[in-house]
């Protein structure tokens, strides 16, 4: 990069880091962004159309590919070759990462869901975790911006807990399928509302993005850029001003520091070479996602910062957080043999149930201070490696059986969030180090009673749900072994939360840290709390509004 | 329950190759018919009942319990890594595994298991054995439990039709084949005692078999899935029929008056 006078430097060009990029270069700062992982086209590598049939094992998921063969992540998963990360004793925490450009949008749900300002402020409600340092009115315009540059379907519902898009942001959701509706009126009769699941799919074409087709799963890429993924948008249009320079295959190994703990740069790994390199930049953002990019500042170690870089608070590493999960579901009579149509639409919820407790929390009826949403898997979909239901015998009377019961399985995700602990967090492995001789993180977790009783509650409410269905749920599990594992819904967040005092805080909320003020962080590490919505909308709505305000600073000469 | 077990293969002659790849060996897998002729013994599979009872000449009842003690060399292979060409999937990801005779039993049993049906394929006609040998040689953790499973249970099956027929399973008549198959085809309550291992056992065959045969063209077109057909403007979301069909599910089961507003 020696003929590229940079003065931002990105690490990482997953959700934060390429809204990063996007931003700064449109208002003409010069960006290098660096990923640890290889170049990607999804353009040319995306199995559009390809059948499970086609792949080995017909498509299904082990320790190679853990979301299946054709899932669009590219050395990654639970477990990157030679990159490890460890557990403390007692503790089991799953981390995904991918090692790919444009990070784990590649092939994230899509789920958009905006948090309002009841999310931002749990903790002046219940006392539990931390504020966040705005409120949702500082953000709302941001979400819009957010959402018509990404490309967002769904509705304004009216619902407490989903907040309006200004009017003609959000695309149109398409129609609910025919499971949807059944489980909504289910649903419905016990007072629990359905709505439009808000995702980051085109319905409408958006600049050179075309509307999705409604065919081949949105998880294997979307090479015509209806699914939302940075390798399509933001970082092609950040390439389009000029002003972005990419290096792939360069895995970050620490930030440097000068005498006055000025950040001047950063160390990275060229993977391909296994050589170390150092650039300088005016500006550092690091992007790397929440626990990457904890573990870099963990290891950007010197006499000044004996514990860390921007850890004067003590808080990088702490105040981890998931989305509680847990799957619970069953084979539905009323359902079986039902007429054949096309039920693919685009690829996953049209219909879901938001949190509904708000009102019934107020009242204090709930043992649980934090809410939940029920994500719908139910539909005709592609054959692959499994069948639904319990089959007996041989012969036509069995593949009739298979026929009655296709599509009639409905199964519940739930999806909640949960309340910072001092059991759960991350910091460094003294012993364990990759294969880059750079010190691994180590996970330290436990639930709470909080995130246990609210599981307790979701299987209690899918149970009535399916009541209402016809299907009597006799044995519920207990929640200890109904809930998911930390890290398996895949929001990591809180390692670097921002706040209001550098007391308890890294950053303010602008993602600066306190430390080091031209040291930014817009990743999910950022996140004040996890509400239950899904992270990488607002991680996406942060970087914008973080970059746009980092680059004011930049034009005044304030950094 | 069991009528339909016109077996295609049976009537197939063709030569089985080995060594070559998935999907040519996908075109020439009808050939495992011709396994009636060949030995009876499982090579590379060291079976023995372990408690063998009554094996008397021209004994057709249920045998008492036994389970094969197979002894299986370990697969060695690696899998096709994290980043594997998703455009053109790798044919020949691993080596197989199953033997000529293995194949042979997956074949006949993939038939029973799903018959021609009219124009619709039998499981052996679109290649559903390669799957299973392809599913059972992975390197990786599920298959290689199913490995497990899988050879124990054709291994049983063969242990059987020896101990009441006093032959392999592909060689004996369609009446003999029906008989072992009612004994062990259904996991259920009522399942005997001395048939519930192998009754669990080849319900995860019958599943890995049903799976391959539904992920064919022909399979898939056979269940009604009619997905992954590109869409020009909106989803049109379900058909009238679908929408009437629930309506009906709706008043059966009192919901009617909930109903989700749907936009006309």
């Amino acid at each position: 990069m020696k003929d590229f006078d940079f003065e931002v430097l990105v690490v990482g060009s997953g959700a934060g880091g390429s809204m990063a990029a996007y931003e700064l270069t449109k208002a003409g700062h010069k960006v290098l962004m660096l990923e640890a992982g290889r170049d990607y086209n999804p353009k040319t590598e995306t199995p559009m159309f390809k059948r499970n049939g086609e792949a080995p094992l017909m498509g299904a998921g082990n320790k190679d590919k853990d979301f299946g063969f054709y899932d669009a992540t590219v050395d990654g998963g639970w477990q990157v070759p030679d990159e490890p990360y460890t557990a403390a004793e007692n503790s089991e925490f799953l981390w995904w990462r991918s090692r790919m450009l444009g990070g784990r949008t590649n092939h994230w749900g899509r789920y958009s869901l905006r948090f309002s300002e009841h999310d931002f402020k749990g903790k002046s409600r219940d006392g539990l975790g931390a504020d966040w340092p705005f409120d949702y009115d500082d953000i709302a315009p941001w979400y819009d911006k957010t959402e018509a540059l990404v490309g967002v379907c769904g509705t304004n519902t009216g619902l407490d807990d989903m907040p309006p898009s200004s009017d003609g942001i959000l695309q149109p959701p398409p129609k609910p399928r025919i499971t949807e509706l059944l489980i909504a009126a289910a649903a419905n009769k016990l007072g629990i509302p359905s709505a439009p699941m808000h995702r980051a799919v085109l319905t409408r074409p958006l600049d050179s993005r075309a509307a999705c087709f409604y065919a081949t799963p949105c998880g294997h890429g979307c090479s015509i850029g209806a699914a939302f993924q940075t390798t399509t948008s933001l970082i092609p249009m950040a390439r389009a001003t000029g002003n972005l320079q990419v290096i792939t295959d360069a895995m970050v190994k620490s930030v440097d520091t000068d005498e006055n703990g000025k950040v001047t740069g950063v160390s990275y790994v060229d993977k391909k070479t296994a050589t170390v390199h150092q650039l300088k930049a005016k500006v550092v953002i690091l992007a790397a996602s929440a626990c990457e990019s904890a573990r870099l500042l963990l290891n950007s170690k010197s006499t000044r910062f004996p514990n860390g870089l921007a850890n004067s608070s003590g808080q990088v590493g702490k105040n981890l957080m998931d989305s509680t999960g847990a799957n619970i579901g069953a084979m539905v009579p009323a359902l079986q043999g039902r007429p054949a149509y096309n039920e693919d639409g685009h690829t996953a919820n049209h219909l879901f149930i938001p949190w509904w407790g708000h009102k019934a929390q107020e009242r204090k009826e709930l043992d649980f201070p934090r809410g939940y949403h029920f994500e719908i898997g139910a539909r005709f979909r592609e054959p692959g490696a499994g069948i639904e239901g319990n089959v007996q015998g041989y012969g036509l009377e069995l593949k009739r059986q298979v026929k009655h019961n296709y599509g009639a399985y409905v199964g519940f995700a739930l999806r909640g969030e949960m309340v910072p602990n001092e059991f759960c967090y991350m910091d460094i492995d003294p012993e364990v180090k990759d294969k880059w001789g750079i010190p691994v993180a180590r996970f330290h977790w436990k639930w709470s009673e909080h995130e246990l009783k609210q599981v307790e509650h979701g299987l209690k409410t899918a149970q009535a749900i399916f009541a209402e269905m016809g299907v009597t749920l006799s044995e519920l599990p207990t929640p200890e072994q109904a809930i998911l594992k930390g890290g398996e819904i895949i929001h990591e967040v809180g390692t670097t939360r921002m706040g209001a005092s550098p007391k308890d805080s890294v950053t303010n909320q602008w993602g600066q840290s306190w430390d080091c003020p031209n040291l930014f962080v817009m990743d999910g590490g950022v996140f004040a709390s996890n509400p239950h919505k899904n992270c990488t909308l607002t991680i996406m709505t942060l970087a914008m509004r973080n970059s746009s305000w980092l680059s004011a600073q930049l034009k005044q000469g304030a950094i | 329950m069991a009528k339909d077990q016109n077996n295609t293969v049976d009537q197939q002659e063709m030569q089985y190759k080995s060594g070559i790849t998935r999907r040519d060996s996908l075109k020439l897998m009808m050939a495992l018919a011709a396994s009636a002729l060949l030995p009876a013994a499982l090579t590379g599979c060291d079976s023995a009942p372990v408690s063998k009872t009554d094996v008397g000449a021209g004994v057709a009842k249920a045998s008492t319990e036994h389970w094969p003690d197979l002894k299986l060399s370990p697969i060695t292979a690696t899998g096709y890594g994290k980043d594997p060409n998703l455009i053109l999937p790798p044919e020949s990801p691993w080596p197989l595994t199953l033997t000529q005779a293995q194949l042979s039993l997956v074949a006949v049993l993939s038939d029973i298991l799903v018959p021609r049906e009219g124009s619709v394929p039998s499981a052996s006609e679109v290649h559903v054995p390669a799957v299973v040998d392809e599913w059972v040689s992975a390197p990786y953790e599920r298959q290689q439990e199913d490995r497990v499973t899988i050879l124990s249970a054709l291994a049983w099956i063969d242990d059987e039709a020896q101990m009441r027929f006093d032959n392999t399973f592909v060689a004996l008549d369609k009446t003999q084949r029906k008989a072992i198959m009612d004994d062990i085809a259904y996991d259920i309550a009522e399942t005997p005692a001395q048939f519930k291992r192998i009754a669990t056992a080849f319900g995860r065959f019958r599943a890995l078999v049903l799976a391959a045969f539904f992920c064919t063209p022909e399979g898939t077109k056979d269940i009604g899935y009619l997905g992954n057909v590109p869409i020009g403007g909106d989803y049109p979301g379900p058909t009238k029929e679908a929408y009437e069909h629930l309506d009906k599910v709706l008043a059966d089961l009192g919901l009617t008056e909930y109903a989700y507003p749907i936009q006309a």
